[in-house]
């Protein structure tokens, strides 16, 4: 197997962005290295050299405060899993941490990674931090930038060179979130679809605010504007919202790949937005 | 630049290229062959090894990543050749069959257990979620370490 003999470990942000933009598109990030060590298996080529962001200390960081959460975007999955346990809000991104991959994957691979692999369409944390409105904060040779994370999404096959994403930002809310997903084995397999909510409620526990978020059914995680409307302004019911979820699945069209057909993709889609429904009910239990 | 790790207890340096997984550095350079290569995608685990405490894949660890990291594989596991009480109870119950993803179970129980020392079924089941057996079907292995962590010795 060929391996790339340059590994740059770089100390912090600066040093990181300036070696990048110096091997300027011949050097790529690499956090968690899980997605890039199995390049040769997708018969990729390794890039000519990788710049380590895993030791940068600023990029470990998990800041919580009643106003927002900002994520380094070196964070492991299963530290952050721990940090926001018990968070009703940032729910749906806790249970995304903690059920992906499998416990040794999720010690190594990041939420960056997560978000920057624009391959990988089963990104658990994606549809989670949509649904929560994150946003995304890059720095580069032009300086900080800050995007929505759907934005960021668009743009992240052509990063200006030099791009590093730095930290996410989740702005903290009244709401309860929750995250469902269907792997074909009861753990460690991709997920064939995933469904994120995030849900606020008046004291009546009418809906006030609805976010919906839908993972590897298509190629790139987005929101499902028109289920969020249907759910805003009526009590949460779950059989009732299974049945929009049905009417409104066809807006989709389900990626065929190895583990699932297209259309089986669309098919669970209602059921695990119902399931996180039932998950939102149960934390108020 | 040489890449220096401690492997086993023991400082080690390897000339590979960075990005070599550490499996193959471990394997093909210190002829530690426990850790198993399978998958080369971290879905099987029989790679397992401990990096700085933690349970990982090394197949999946570009070695320039283990710069100064304690590596401990399987072999170091029977210290002084007697087996862990782990290793034991699986023997004890006959577990193992091909054997292939044993290193691997071992490397990623002995972490757990550290970590949970009276886990449930079903806590053990998502803790193996890693860690694949074509051969046993898992139920022994579970049986076994039940069998292990219930015993009246097991509770300090
Ligand atoms: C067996 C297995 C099962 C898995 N199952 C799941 C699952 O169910 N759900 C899930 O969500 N994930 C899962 N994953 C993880 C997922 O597939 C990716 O491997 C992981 O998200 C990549 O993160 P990383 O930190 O290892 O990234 P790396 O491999 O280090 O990098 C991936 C890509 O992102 C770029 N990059 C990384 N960080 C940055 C940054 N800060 N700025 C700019 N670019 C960056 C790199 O240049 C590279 O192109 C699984 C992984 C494995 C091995
Ligand atoms: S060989 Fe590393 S997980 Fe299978
Ligand atoms: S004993 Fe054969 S794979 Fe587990």
């Amino acid at each position: 197997m060929a391996h790339a003999d340059n590994l740059y470990i770089a100390a912090s942000v600066a040093d990181a962005v300036a070696v990048l933009a110096d091997r300027a598109g011949t050097a790529t990030p690499l956090a968690g290295a899980t997605w890039v060590m199995r390049a040769p298996l997708r018969r990729e080529p390794l890039a000519h050299s990788y710049v380590a962001i895993s030791q940068i200390e600023a990029l470990q960081r998990i800041d919580i405060s009643e106003d927002e959460a900002v994520i380094g975007s070196c964070v492991t999955h299963a530290r952050l899993a721990e940090a926001l346990a018990g968070r009703g809000d940032l729910a749906a991104l806790a249970t995304a941490a903690a059920k992906s991959a499998n416990p040794a994957v999720r010690q190594a691979a990041t939420v960056g990674g997560n978000l920057c692999t624009a391959d990988f369409a089963a990104a658990d944390l994606v549809p989670a931090l949509l649904c929560l409105d994150a946003a995304v904060e890059l720095e580069g040779p032009g300086g900080l930038q800050r995007l929505p994370l759907q934005e960021f999404l668009s743009l992240r096959h052509a990063l200006p060179v030099g791009s590093l994403l730095c930290r996410i930002v989740v702005p903290r809310s009244a709401a309860r979130s929750a995250h469902a997903r269907l792997p074909l084995r009861k753990a460690g397999d991709y997920p064939v679809a995933i469904a994120s909510l995030s849900i606020e409620q008046d004291d009546k526990g009418i809906v006030t605010r609805a976010a919906v978020a839908v993972g590897s059914v298509e190629p790139v995680a987005r929101r499902w504007p028109s289920l969020e409307t249907a759910l805003v302004g009526r009590p949460l019911n779950t059989a009732w919202i299974g049945v929009q979820a049905e009417r409104l699945a066809e807006e989709f069209t389900g990626r065929d790949g190895i583990e699932a057909p297209g259309w089986y993709r669309v098919k669970v889609l209602p059921t695990l937005v119902r399931r996180a429904v039932e998950a939102l009910s149960a934390q108020t239990a | 630049m040489p890449i220096t790790l401690i492997v086993n207890g023991e400082e080690r340096a390897t000339q590979a290229a960075p990005m070599t997984p550490l499996l193959d550095v471990l394997r093909e350079e210190f002829f530690l062959t426990g850790a198993k290569a399978v998958c080369r995608e971290g879905f099987c685990g029989a790679c397992t090894v401990h990096a700085d405490g933690i349970a990982r894949m090394s197949c999946l660890m570009p070695v320039g990543l283990a710069q100064g990291c304690a590596i401990t594989t399987v072999e170091a596991i029977a210290a002084d050749g007697v087996l862990s009480p782990l290793q034991q109870a699986l023997e004890d119950h006959d577990v193992v069959q091909c054997g292939m993803c044993f290193p691997g179970m071992v490397m990623s129980l002995t972490k757990f257990l550290e970590q949970n020392a009276h886990p449930s079924r079903d806590e053990m089941k998502t803790a193996l979620a890693g860690n694949i057996c074509r051969c046993t079907g898992y139920e022994r292995i579970i049986d076994a370490v039940l069998a292990l962590t219930n015993a009246p010795q097991a509770a300090e």
